[in-house]
């Protein structure tokens, strides 16, 4: 599947926050836990230097009691277990107030007080710790979010703005067709290579169309061109057919002669309606009578139809009226009646069916279905060594895309169909 | 009959002036646009053939020169160039017909005398050939006084064979010339065998001679 270029570039972006996120906040937590903690036990070291200092040489046995009863903190204790140095643990104690446990840091020492071995117990609560901890990471967290989040949005639409020059070349190119001709503009940009891109995509537009172009005029010249000596070359062959000792052999050679020329005159007739077709030469379009574009030329191809014993049938209901070229009309209908008949098997069939949407040209030939790719190109014709001129079809290509009808190749039960849909 | 050609290709107005004379039509021949205006100036002609571009212009000068004269020649323009601008504007300065190149000699042979039919037009349009007589107007035909009853194919026919008398003419320009407009889409042209066999079926059954010879693989030609 394909994405966008921004979405790409932005899910890498946020997946990189997340995982971020993800990792930063219990590090950031432990972080300022521990930092918490070696505070917690320099304050408890801090309280056993100055009990040792300032309160041990003062007190007396009978003070004990006294010190244990006021302070909650710091405790005078039995020894119960062998302690030669500092201890420092955690311990949960029971909050009687909220009747809960709760966590505190506790220092055991050895203290010597009136010559009799104690401990001191000095300990700090971590309550208040845990929830300063729990909010400095939540508000960090929060921060964090704020700033990824906002980053994200300020990207997703600078990029946008960023990549606008583009999509406006890429819109240019996908509307790009060469056989119209539509001005290329140049897109305004300050960013340098979207600005080659635009300048050096319009160049290449303008090259290819003129280029188009210039083969365009080629064809039509060309064939302009070669007008002239067909002319010379049929007239020459026609006063050659009037010589009066016309032996059988010369007659053999006239004959493919003049089946050439007329073959030569057909192709380069097509080939010039073709570039006509291409220089708009036929840009009138009225309202037409299909039905009686196609009875007008049911005559004639009647008549082309009798050497092969081929039946035409029409399957014509109601008139059917299309807007478009007289002339192109006639010359799609008679290309593919044309074909029709032309690589038709003796005794044939044709079926002409016409309704308000369609027109379809139905054919018997050859057992198969010819592969439709290549079948409306120039010059593209299954059969060498047909007669036809191999421009037929792209001619009616061309007329039905110049109408925006689509026309489409089928083969089914032993019919070729051509179907042109208005 | 008199004609005057103006084509600027040498060849091609070589064929058509041999093809014209030997058919008993006297020929004129132009190269460029300002003989061709200093002949039509000074003859009349039955028909003048117009070949458009031409070495020192555009034959339109030609017709336009025609028109100024309040000349009333037939006038055919035989060109390459065929757009529906240009048998308009040909039209417009009053040719009568358009012929593109390449063309039939025989067909041109057969527009001519048409065209001049038409102008000669004196209330009846018959060709005649022995006893055989065909109006135009009516598309009727008559050999040895009786109506033979013909399709108008075969009097088209028939009228390009007459026209073109003891010429070889091909079964390219025959059928091109029968179908008309649908003449460039032709690659096929056994229907002629069928109309010719008609033809001269219905013309031997009114007792007509029989003109219509067949050349070889090549063609027919109507010998008279």
């Amino acid at each position: 599947m394909r994405k966008k270029l921004l979405n790409k570039t932005l899910r890498i972006y946020v997946l990189f926050s997340i995982l971020i996120l993800i990792i930063s906040a219990p590090v950031f937590y432990f972080l300022t836990e521990s930092l918490y903690i070696d505070d917690a036990n320099e304050a408890l070291l801090l309280r056993k230097n100055e009990f040792i200092k300032y309160s041990v040489p003062a007190m007396k046995l009978s003070d004990i009691d006294v010190w244990n009863k006021v302070n909650r903190d710091i405790k005078i204790e039995q020894p119960t277990i062998k302690l030669t140095k500092d201890s420092v643990f955690y311990k949960f104690y029971l909050d009687t107030l909220a009747n809960e446990n709760e966590p505190y840091r506790v220092l055991l020492t050895p203290v010597i007080i009136d010559n009799n071995l104690y401990h001191l117990k000095a300990r700090i609560n971590l309550v208040e710790s845990e929830d300063l901890i729990k909010n400095i990471a939540l508000l960090f967290f929060i921060i964090l979010a704020l700033l990824l989040t906002g980053l994200f949005f300020i990207t997703k639409r600078l990029s946008s703005r960023l990549w606008e020059p583009f999509y406006a070349v890429l819109y240019q190119i996908e509307q790009f067709e060469i056989d119209k001709t539509t001005p290329t503009k140049s897109i305004e940009t300050s960013i340098e290579e979207f600005y080659r891109l635009s300048t050096s995509i319009n160049h290449l537009i303008e090259r290819n169309t003129q280029i188009y172009q210039g083969q365009r005029e080629f064809v039509e010249n060309a064939a302009h061109e070669l007008q002239t000596p067909l002319a010379v070359f049929q007239a020459q062959i026609e006063m050659f057919m009037q010589h009066p000792d016309l032996t059988t052999d010369q007659a053999e050679i006239l004959t493919k002669l003049t089946d050439s020329s007329a073959r030569l005159n057909r192709l380069n007739k097509n080939l010039l309606l073709l570039s006509k077709i291409e220089n708009s030469q036929f840009v009138d379009k009225e309202k037409l009578s299909l039905n009686k574009v196609i009875e007008k030329q049911l005559d004639f191809f009647t008549e082309q139809a009798e050497e092969k014993n081929i039946s035409i049938k029409k399957e014509i209901n109601s008139e059917t009226i299309v807007f478009s070229n007289p002339a192109l009309t006639d010359i799609l209908i008679s290309n593919l009646l044309l074909n029709a008949i032309r690589h038709n098997i003796q005794d044939g069939q044709v079926i002409v069916t016409l309704n308000q949407n369609n027109l379809i040209v139905s054919n018997t030939g050859a057992g198969q279905a010819i592969s439709a790719d290549k079948l409306f190109q120039r010059f593209a014709k299954t059969n060498p060594s047909s007669k036809g001129s191999g421009l037929g079809l792209s001619i009616v290509k061309r007329i039905s895309d110049l109408n925006n009808w689509t026309v489409q190749y089928s083969f089914d039960k032993d019919f070729h169909s051509f179907t042109v849909k208005f | 009959m008199k004609i005057l050609l103006i084509e600027d290709e040498k060849e091609l107005a070589k064929s058509t002036i041999d093809y014209l004379q030997s058919n008993d039509i006297i020929c004129e021949h132009a190269g460029d646009v300002k003989s061709a205006i200093s002949k039509v100036a000074s003859y009349d002609y039955d028909c003048v053939l117009l070949d458009l571009m031409l070495p020192d212009g555009d034959g339109f000068r030609i017709l336009a020169e025609l028109k100024k004269l309040e000349k009333t020649d037939g006038i055919i323009i035989t060109s390459a160039k065929d757009t529906l601008d240009t048998r308009l504007e040909g039209l417009k300065l009053g040719a009568d017909d358009f012929l593109t190149k390449p063309f039939h000699l025989s067909e041109l042979l057969a527009r001519i005398q048409a065209l001049v039919r038409r102008k000669q037009f004196n209330g009846k349009n018959l060709v005649r050939f022995n006893e055989i007589e065909v109006d135009v107007l009516s598309k009727t035909v008559k050999a040895n006084g009786k109506s033979i009853d013909v399709t108008k194919k075969e009097i088209d026919l028939l009228l390009y064979l007459i026209g073109n008398n003891n010429k070889v003419l091909s079964k390219a320009a025959l059928a091109e010339h029968l179908s008309g407009d649908m003449a460039d889409m032709l690659d096929n042209h056994g229907f002629i065998y069928a109309h010719i066999k008609n033809l001269k079926k219905k013309l031997s059954d009114a007792g007509c001679n029989d003109y219509i010879k067949t050349v070889y693989g090549l063609g027919y030609k109507w010998q008279g």
